[in-house]
């Protein structure tokens, strides 16, 4: 294909200055020492000063160049918060009391509200030998140094988790007034940017200890474990950037910035995993440093532990940093997003698959398409409009002469339990007679540019404007913009999709916004850049929910994020490329997604741009049907792709596919629900499921579905072999074979085009529903399947919740779930929900009709149902009710019991 | 097992399910299962769904509905119970969760209404289609007659041509050696009069360069020039051939036309390319810092746009065109230009002047040929409409016998009165041989030019009964929305919009049993396939193209309707179906 990245529409490090001037610097060239370090409203709080201020004083007094020094070095603050569950904040920022020009943007709507009630009041500091150090929990500490200032969070065994600036990279550009004579301007490709504002760029180094790889900072279409920016035998590479940015036709293997920006590391290593956040909505550039980057320095840090460095540069904003001391991967998770918020729990609906193209022409092409899915017997749950659908690319319209009748479009596909989702972005057209843009003007919603008139800026309908969604009282507008009476034509299956709102605008600076255009609070655009789509989101999603006054859940897809997005919805990894490399790298791209909070996410199946071969379309529908959010999507300009328009063989191939998906919905509702309630990502790097495994760090084409099931995509055309690594010391039972693999060991597999490797780990049970609808709504009411996978001690467990799937009584104890352990010979459903709020009953009827016993003998005559103490049929059944051959496997027959209950049964 | 459940079973399966043995096989033989096991809502049979026609158990499962009232139908066991009707008698659904009425009755009758309808059309288009075989074979069998008489007349004329061209030679010698002994006369006499030949070499210089500036024309004007021919030139010499005068042109202004549209739409080819490719120099710009000048030279409009055209890949469209430069207002220029000549040899000029027929299928002839060789070919597209075989029939056809014993004799006359021997070369007489030359030579190549293009036309596939030979040479045109749909089978597919044609595709071939027609190749889209055109046949009474589609881009779909396709195999199953519908209508009530 065509190589079509504009690499040089898009600034690098050395042609940003912040960038530049911090790469350059060397280490301990910071001077800042610590002072005044005192226990104040529950923090740690401190000054930090230049050293020379204190030694030189005197010298000092009467040197005019010295004192223009101190003016912009004048003290910084530092305070140090500790919250429960091992969790320190760190913020630094110039001390609002000496007035400086402004006040730093800090990104508001982002923390959540329980996190504040978890902070614990510090009431003493241990100050022995300039080293402060107060306690974060029973186990660990934090250490504040005065000279040279350095952060430290150490476990009680002395062993030293994260630190800050210990190789003194640590910078902070206080605003200041103008010199005379001094050009603040920047210019790139014909634009200027004013920065009225000056440098105000920070920098500073983080270690992590103990770890082989550091992990996150999405989103770059890269490889998990994250590769050396700097240091020995690292090649020039560009810092891993984070700028939320439009890019068209992405490479896979670069460190360069896409849609969104989390900047959340994690550490990993045998020892432990740690994590650190910093909350800066600014541009940022992140290096990882090889091990000897720093070798010219003399600095001896004390050592006897491994150690991962990273610099950090951001061009505004504040420090505002969160250190996460795990100690395990799930711990560090949890503790992330704790700050941030887990994933809002999806409506079923939304976890199934979803048919898109830019775009489905009219209404008979819509009816055509979901005609075709009934006639070919494959499931899918929404069915997408792109742009074209509206009238001139004006949001919230139709064209009229393509869907006269959106409303009986969306209840005929509602009559079949399907949804719509059509395409809301940012950008609004300066058309007068478009009402949103005439309420915009009138009551000054957009965002403004350098002069302070509206900006003007260039998207799909021409010449747009874009909403300031910043503004709290902007974002409850444009909610009720959702409301049916004022989207007109819209019905409550009709659901929403964000793109373009990193912003991109076609002819902006690297096709985005002015970084000095002004936001509401004059807030300049380069301080809260990477947030804007997280805002957008936030208000579109904010309208879905009352829209329905709140009793029915969002789902709204954005292609921008920003820490906290996963409160919001989906996201998805942009315009991809229908190439084999770009389905692999999907893969390190979802995975650390959910390492950063966002489990909601999966990569357009099929590849955006270009025409897949057959092939390569199958076997993305194979990898994609694991991705929490599974999308079919093509740009206009390929040819259509729709499962059944690649012979029999093919579109069998896919239904089956798609049809594993709906037979895991459960088992994937489940997981939805974990990431809900702990950060735990739906889908995750085997190292989170196998952390003391070293052979998995490194893993990022193989991954895991939450604990039980492990898939290896083939990411190569032609493969007739693949070598899978199974981690741990059980074994591994091939998902639809049901062959036993052993753990702890590579395997090389035949493989052919029917599917991918998957696995269920020994010692689980995966609920299922086997029963093939038309979408996940018709499956409500369709018994389970339980398989039981046992391990070397025949025991296995496993989990199942569900609620209605699509309001918030789930909030209020409307849900089921379940607990089933198997030991003894003997499978008991526990209720796992706190004491019954009495509203669960009503959730569902369900009942059990086979439970597939892996990994057990045969032979067994029957089963004991308590305590209704009826007797079920034991059989060799099949392992998946699928055309062709399934292995025969134990299973009991119709043991007859309701989800809802408890029960045991025994095999006889 | 005296009561089993055989829901969901169709009528010719009861037996399977109703033998004396207690246990049944799975239909895939994969398994047997006890009959107490039929639809009890658990699959024994995965692999086919045999033991439970009438649950959900079995994804491979199939339920039969009976439907009485209307037509059965049998659906994927999936939909069996899953708060969805689909079966028009709500069989489908009994698990008490929603409700179905009966909607047989109803949907029946308009269904059983609609197929009357169809098959009064089929009643209808069986007969059209009849005689339109039967038209059809005539008219295959006048073509080839005609081209085999042609074949015919084109060896006479060949050798009649030839023996001129001999006498012709003839002729050119004996003059050439007049002129070699006039030469070397005239040298002498040079020789003796130096000054005067400089003053005539002045002159020849002055005259070659008016020539060469005539020669530097623009296209356009040697367009102007080419209409100006062929509007205004008289036909030089009435050929009397069957008491009807038959224009001719002159020989070389046959190729005149041709060759001039040849330069435009190679003019036009590359202004398009200039045109597109100057954008991508705009966007890749190239390495250093070459891009930068030229993304900052750019309005803060056209770089949007630009940069938005990336995603939508489109050039010319409406978004991009108020943008565009001076590079493209000569783009639309060369179009409209071109748009001009193809008015001007537009199908109805054509029949209103049937005179120029020969000269027509000559130029059809060098466009197509053109058209091969050039793949971007803009416009010109839609000229292969004038195929008046009927005239030329009439023409050549009737009087025939006549006008070529007539050419005979006068050339034998020629030939026998030019006396060769004789020096000087009689002048007349030379002229009458060349003149006579010349005509011939030109009626023959019209000739050839017919040949071909009957040749041509009688290799295609027309059908098993050549059912689509009256289809050559039509093209049927819809009109949706802007736009204007123009499909000619056998040749060529346009959407035309105003003055502007695309080529959606050249005819390929019939696929599906005559039932799809392909026309492949066409304009070529931006970031995107060839266009192509998919026409589906379908049996109607007149001739008709509708519901004309673009479901992936650059890749067309339209129903063509014609009584071609009523075939009297599909009546007879239409009659059939409705006979079932009627029959299983409840008792009780009569439709009529």
């Amino acid at each position: 294909t065509v190589f079509s990245w504009k690499k040089e529409e898009f600034r690098n490090c050395n042609q940003t200055p912040f960038c530049k001037r911090a790469r350059s610097r060397k280490p301990n060239s910071c001077n800042l020492i610590a002072t005044h370090v005192s226990i104040s409203d529950g923090d740690l709080k401190a000054f930090l000063v230049p050293k020379i201020q204190e030694n030189q004083e005197e010298i000092q007094e009467n040197q005019e160049s010295e004192k223009r020094e101190e003016l912009s070095s004048k003290p910084l603050i530092l305070s140090l918060s500790v919250y429960s569950d091992g969790i320190l904040r760190l913020k630094i920022d110039e001390d609002p009391s000496l007035d400086p020009p402004k006040k730093r943007f800090e990104v508001p709507d982002v923390i959540e509200f329980e996190f504040f009630e978890k902070k614990l009041w510090l009431d003493s500091v241990d100050e022995k030998d300039g080293l402060n150090v107060v306690y974060l929990n029973s186990e660990y500490e934090v250490v504040l140094r005065n000279d040279p200032f350095e952060i430290l969070v150490r476990g009680k065994d002395g062993r030293n988790v994260l630190s800050l600036n210990s190789h003194g990279l640590f910078d902070f550009e206080q605003l200041r007034v103008k010199k005379e004579g001094e050009d603040w301007e920047e210019r790139w490709k014909g634009h200027t940017d004013r920065r009225p504002y000056g440098p105000q760029s920070i920098s500073f180094d983080v270690s992590f200890y103990d770890v082989s790889f550091v992990y996150g900072i999405p989103e770059h279409a890269t490889s998990l474990a994250l590769k050396p920016t700097r240091g020995p035998g690292v090649e020039d590479s560009e810092p891993y950037r984070l700028f939320n940015l439009d890019v068209f036709e992405y490479l896979h293997e670069s460190p360069f910035g896409l849609y969104g920006s989390i900047p959340f590391m994690l550490g990993h290593g045998t020892r432990g995993t740690s994590g650190f956040f910093w909350l800066n909505a600014a541009e940022m550039q992140i290096d990882v440093l090889k091990e000897g980057w720093d070798a010219e320095s003399s600095i001896a840090l004390p050592s006897g532990q491994s150690r991962i460095d990273t610099f950090w540069m951001s061009e505004a904003g504040i420090v505002d940093a969160f250190f996460f001391v795990g100690p395990g991967p799930k711990d560090v998770v949890r503790q992330y997003t704790s700050v941030t918020g887990t994933s809002a729990l999806p409506q079923l609906f939304a976890t199934g698959y979803h048919q898109c193209r830019w775009n489905y022409r009219d209404e008979e092409d819509v009816q055509n398409v979901d005609s075709k899915f009934d006639e070919h017997d494959i499931p899918y749950d929404v069915l997408w409009l792109d742009i074209e659908h509206t009238d001139g690319k004006k949001y919230f319209t139709w064209d009229r002469v393509l869907f006269p009748n959106p409303e009986d479009m969306q209840k005929s596909l509602a009559a079949k339990g399907r949804k719509m989702v059509t395409i809301v972005d940012p950008h609004i057209k300066r058309d007068n007679s478009y009402h949103i843009h005439k309420e915009a003007t009138e009551k000054g919603y957009y965002v403004k540019d350098a002069n302070g008139n509206d900006y003007d800026g260039w998207c799909w309908p021409g010449s747009s404007s874009y909403i300031d969604m910043v503004n709290p009282e902007i974002r409850s507008w444009w909610g009720d913009k959702f409301s049916y009476q004022e989207y007109v034509g819209s019905t409550p299956s009709l659901y929403i999709w964000n793109d373009m709102n990193e912003p991109s605008v076609f002819n902006g600076p690297e096709i985005s916004m002015p970084r000095d255009a002004l936001h509401y609070g004059n807030v300049e655009h380069r301080e809260l850049h990477n947030a804007y789509g997280y805002y957008f989101h936030m208000a579109t999603s904010g309208g879905l929910v009352k829209r329905e006054n709140g009793n029915d859940r969002p789902f709204v897809l954005s292609r921008a994020f920003f820490p906290g997005s996963q409160r919001y919805g989906a996201v998805w990894t942009g315009d991809n490329t229908a190439e084999w490399e770009q389905l692999r790298v999907s893969v390190p791209m979802v995975l650390t997604l959910g390492l950063t909070g966002l489990s909601f996410s999966g990569a357009d199946v099929g590849g955006f741009f270009g025409n897949p071969e057959p092939e390569l379309l199958l076997r993305w529908y194979q990898v994609g049907a694991y991705y929490p959010f599974f999308r079919g999507h093509a740009h206009h300009d390929t040819k259509r792709r729709e499962p059944w328009l690649f012979g029999e063989r093919k579109t069998e191939l896919i239904r089956e596919a798609i049809h594993i998906r709906y037979m895991l919905l459960p088992y994937f509702y489940t997981l939805f629900r974990e990431a809900n309630v702990s950060g735990t990502p739906v889908v995750r790097p085997l190292w989170m499921e196998f952390p003391s495994d070293e052979g998995t760090f490194g893993t990022d084409e193989a991954f895991m579905v939450g604990n039980s099931i492990l898939v290896q995509g083939i990411y190569t055309e032609g493969a007739k072999q693949v070598s899978v690594y199974l981690p741990g010391g059980q074994s591994w039972y091939d998902l639809r074979t049901g062959t036993a693999y052993t753990g702890g060991v590579t395997h090389k597999l035949e493989v052919s085009e029917e599917a991918i490797p998957a696995f269920q780990r020994a010692g689980t049970i995966i609920p299922r529903k086997d029963r093939f609808r038309r979408s996940s709504k018709q499956m409500e009411n369709d018994p389970y399947t339980l398989v039981i996978a046992l391990n070397s001690s025949r025991e296995a467990e496993g989990e199942l919740y569900v609620d209605d799937g699509k309001s918030f009584a789930f909030e209020q104890g409307a849900y089921i779930h379940r607990r089933f352990v198997f030991s003894n010979g003997k499978l008991t459903s526990l209720d796992l929900a706190p004491a019954a709020l009495g509203k669960r009953q009503s959730v569902t009827d369900c009942t059990v009709e086979r439970i597939i016993l892996l990994g057990h003998s045969s032979g067994h005559k029957g089963a004991l149902v308590e305590p209704s103490n009826q007797k079920a049929e034991v059989e060799d059944g099949p392992l998946m009710l699928r055309p062709g051959r399934s292995p025969s496997v134990p299973t009991i027959r119709k043991p007859g019991v309701r989800i809802t209950d408890d029960w045991t049964i025994k095999i006889l | 097992s005296s009561s089993i459940n055989l829901l969901g079973v169709s009528p010719q399966d009861l037996s399977y399910f109703s033998g004396g043995s207690s246990v049944i096989k799975c239909r895939d033989g994969s398994k047997k299962f006890d009959k107490a096991k039929i639809n009890d809502d658990f699959c024994d049979c995965p692999g086919d769904g045999t033991d439970e026609p009438g649950t959900s158990a079995c994804p491979n499962g199939k339920f039969y509905c009976g439907n009485a009232g209307h037509v059965p139908v049998i659906l994927y066991s999936s939909r069996v119970n899953d708060g969805i009707c689909d079966c028009c008698d709500g069989s489908d659904e009994y698990d008490g969760k929603i409700k179905c009425s009966n909607t047989c009755w109803e949907a029946g009758k308009m269904a059983r209404d609609r197929l009357k309808n169809k098959i009064k059309t089929y009643n209808e288009g069986v007969s059209l289609r009849r005689k339109e075989i039967e038209q059809s074979k005539l008219a295959a069998a006048k073509d080839e007659a005609e081209l085999s008489k042609l074949k015919n007349e084109e060896k006479i004329l060949k050798g009649l041509v030839q023996q001129l061209q001999d006498r012709k030679e003839q002729i050119e010698k004996a003059e050439e050696k007049e002129r070699v002994q006039k030469e070397n006369e005239r040298l002498q006499k040079e020789k003796e009069d130096k000054e005067k030949k400089d003053l005539e070499d002045k002159e020849s210089d002055n005259n070659a360069q008016d020539t060469g500036y005539t020669g530097g024309q623009t296209t356009e004007s040697t367009d102007d020039e080419h209409i100006g021919v062929l509007e205004d030139s008289p036909p030089i010499q009435d050929v009397t051939v069957h008491g009807k005068p038959v224009d001719e042109l002159p020989h070389s202004d046959d190729h005149g036309e041709p060759q001039s549209s040849s330069k435009g739409e190679e003019h036009t080819a590359m202004e398009e390319a200039s045109a597109v490719a100057s954008e991508p120099g705009i966007e890749t710009g190239g390495k250093g810092d070459g891009p930068s000048d030229e993304t900052e030279s750019l309005s803060k409009e056209e770089l949007g746009r630009i940069v938005g055209s990336r995603w939508t890949g489109k050039k010319s469209d409406q978004e991009s065109v108020e943008a565009d430069s001076a590079a493209d207002d000569e783009y639309h220029e060369e179009q409209t230009k071109n748009t001009q000549d193809e008015e001007y040899n537009s199908y109805e000029s054509d029949t209103e002047d049937e005179h120029s027929t020969y000269d027509d299928d000559e130029a059809e002839d060098h466009v197509e040929d053109l058209e091969e060789d050039a793949n971007e070919a803009t416009s010109s597209s839609y000229k292969y409409e004038s195929d008046d075989d009927t005239d030329f029939t009439d023409i050549s056809g009737r009087s025939n016998p006549s006008w070529l014993q007539k050419i005979q004799r006068t050339v034998r006359n020629i030939l026998q009165a030019v006396n060769l021997f004789k020096t000087p070369v009689d002048k007349s007489e030379a002229a009458r041989v060349r003149k006579e030359y010349d005509e011939l030579n030109a009626k023959l190549s019209k000739i050839q030019s017919r040949v071909s293009s009957l040749t041509q036309k009688v290799k295609h596939d027309f059908g098993s009964e050549k059912e689509f030979y009256s289809l050559y040479g039509q093209c049927l045109e819809m009109k949706q929305n802007k736009y204007v749909y123009k499909v000619c089978p056998f040749k060529q597919a346009s959407q035309d919009e105003g003055h502007s044609s695309t080529r959606l595709g050249s005819w390929d071939k019939f696929e599906d049993s005559y039932r799809i027609m392909r026309f492949s190749n066409g304009e070529k889209c931006w970031n995107g396939p060839d266009r192509s055109l998919t026409v589906r046949l379908r049996c109607g009474l007149k001739n008709e193209i509708s519901d004309v589609d673009e479901p992936s881009r650059c890749e067309y779909e339209a129903l063509l309707s014609t009584p071609v396709l009523c075939r009297e195999e599909r009546l007879k199953e239409l009659q059939d179906k409705l006979d079932l519908m009627n029959k299983e209508q409840p008792q009780g009530r009569d439709e009529l």
